[in-house]
């Protein structure tokens, strides 16, 4: 007696992807991955098509240059390099274990990372900001 | 069951994902070069025009970064579609999908490479 | 000495055919050192006999009685009451996520069920292939009699497919259980699971977020099992490359 599915109680991707409560470190890492993928990727597009102002000589090049000395252009970049960073470290933690290198120790593993991505971040931070 | 009907081809994705690890490994030790580089080589933060031409006029320089630049967007674009492909799209989305983001790709690259030429031929020249 | 007995407030999802789901409310007394299923049990006995659960063995052997309390996925037999709340407390009961719910904590396992016999998850294993990292202890056969059996580690409870947050969004991505239980057949045993698992709803959907391996009440660390699992199939991919068509 096969009766018709009741479909599942509807959750939304937002909740299912982005809602840590109560969850393991694990989810915790996806988020952030998630996010920063995000992210890396639309400052990529605005990456490439900004540096297209090289093409257009040095006048325009010199101008783009004043417009992102804006503070509000460098904190943008602060937010870039600690995506980067997260992103970067937990790749390679994923990369690790996906070839079944430390899957047991992967909590620690990411922790460590990102106490190293901390530290990273702060020093770009001061050396970003403190000029 | 798995709906075979709609079931993707066994066998493509292996070899995607394998990209996706590959590319994002490499993309972090070109990137640390070309952080470097670009923010702590030159004498203010961000390199002036004049700069870039002079280290463009290296050609290992455009070459590293055009390799980055593929490398790149291979990863971001396969990264975007694994996260679209956890909202289930059909069948027929996930083909345009496909569709759009090689085109993406393909224009990316290409307008990247465009740039890099663009900047190493007047470096070279200047 | 008596043993301390904490007043407690349930909140159990109820959904019955047909009507909006919502919870219901019941005062209970409970012995800390008793489990979460006892409660149930109870609230269907002593005050609402239309509450609808499943459960069996009572000892973490059959997977029936998966919930989540509040919001973590639990196997409610082997969850004490001091476990999730305290005196006092209240404790929220839903039934597990991202499978149709039949009606209040009861899901409909059949995909599930089917999927697993798929991969061809053996319930009962020769204890040599136990296959579990970190218990490298494996008795050794006795000469000339049968080889010593052991129940599989993974008893179907469905916890980790509950908590995996792809399975959240995509029902067709086959999930830690049935993944877990492809690894344990192998792909040099199981020649046909290669197509099975080896695609974009397979062992390559899975975004290593080790939910399932925290919540499985059973040692079957899914989560290493997928990567295991993805060796084998670019293993094989890559032996097939080299090998003649045909074979």
């Amino acid at each position: 007696m096969d009766e018709s599915l009741r479909k599942p109680p509807p959750r939304s991707w937002v909740q299912a992807w982005f809602d840590p409560r109560r969850r393991d470190l694990g989810t915790f890492a996806f988020v952030l991955n998630r996010v920063t993928a995000l992210g890396l990727t639309l400052y990529l597009f605005l990456h490439l098509i900004m540096l297209g102002n090289l093409a257009r000589g040095p006048e325009a090049y010199g101008r783009f240059l004043e417009t992102i000395e804006h503070p509000v252009f460098v904190f943008g970049e602060y937010l870039v390099v600690l995506a980067g960073l997260i992103h970067g470290f937990n790749g390679i933690r994923i990369a690790l274990t996906s070839f079944g290198i430390g899957v047991p120790y992967q909590k620690r593993i990411f922790v460590a990372l990102m106490v190293i991505a901390a530290v990273a971040g702060v020093i770009f931070g001061v050396r970003m900001f403190a000029v | 069951m798995l709906a075979e009907k709609t079931a993707p081809k066994a066998g493509e994705n292996t070899w995607l994902w394998l990209l996706k690890i590959a590319s994002g490994l490499l993309i972090i030790t070109i990137l640390i070069i070309h952080y470097v580089v670009n923010h702590f080589v030159g004498e203010q933060v961000l390199l002036t025009y004049d700069d870039i031409l002079r280290y463009y006029s290296n050609p290992i320089v455009p070459i590293m970064e055009g390799i980055f630049l593929v490398f790149v967007v291979v990863h971001a674009l396969l990264g975007l579609r694994s996260i679209l492909l956890d909202l289930h799209p059909t069948r027929a989305v996930l083909k345009a999908i496909n569709g759009l983001f090689g085109l993406v790709g393909v224009v990316s690259i290409v307008y990247g490479l465009w740039l890099l030429i663009v900047v190493a031929w007047r470096g070279s020249a200047g | 000495m008596g043993t301390p007995i904490w007043k407690i407030t349930c909140q159990v999802y109820r959904q019955k055919d047909g009507e909006t789901a919502h919870y219901d409310e019941f005062a209970m007394e409970a012995d800390p050192d008793e489990y979460v299923l006892d409660v149930v049990e109870r609230i269907w006995a002593f005050h609402d006999r239309s509450l609808t659960f499943r459960h069996a063995c009572h000892h973490s052997t059959c997977g029936a009685c998966g919930m989540r309390v509040n919001g973590v996925e639990k196997l409610t037999c082997i969850t004490p009451i001091r476990e999730v709340t305290a005196d006092g407390g209240t404790i929220k009961i839903d039934p597990m996520r991202n499978f149709p719910v039949v009606s209040d904590l009861v899901v409909d396992m059949g995909l599930f069920y089917r999927r697993m016999e798929l991969v061809g998850h053996q319930p009962v294993l020769p204890v040599t292939e136990a296959g579990v990292i970190e218990n490298s202890r494996r008795p050794q056969d006795r000469d000339g009699q049968e080889q010593m059996l052991r129940l599989a580690d993974c008893i179907e409870c469905g916890l980790c497919i509950s908590a995996c947050p792809i399975a959240a969004t995509d029902p067709d991505y086959l999930g830690p259980a049935v993944l877990a239980g492809a690894q344990q057949n192998g792909l040099d045993r199981g020649r046909h699971l290669l197509e099975i698992v080896d695609h974009e709803e397979g062992v390559w959907r899975c975004h290593s977020v080790y939910e399932c391996t925290a919540v499985c009440p059973s040692y079957v660390e899914p989560a290493w099992r997928i990567m295991d699992l993805r060796k084998q199939v670019v293993k094989t991919r890559f032996k097939r490359l080299f090998q003649p068509k045909g074979k």
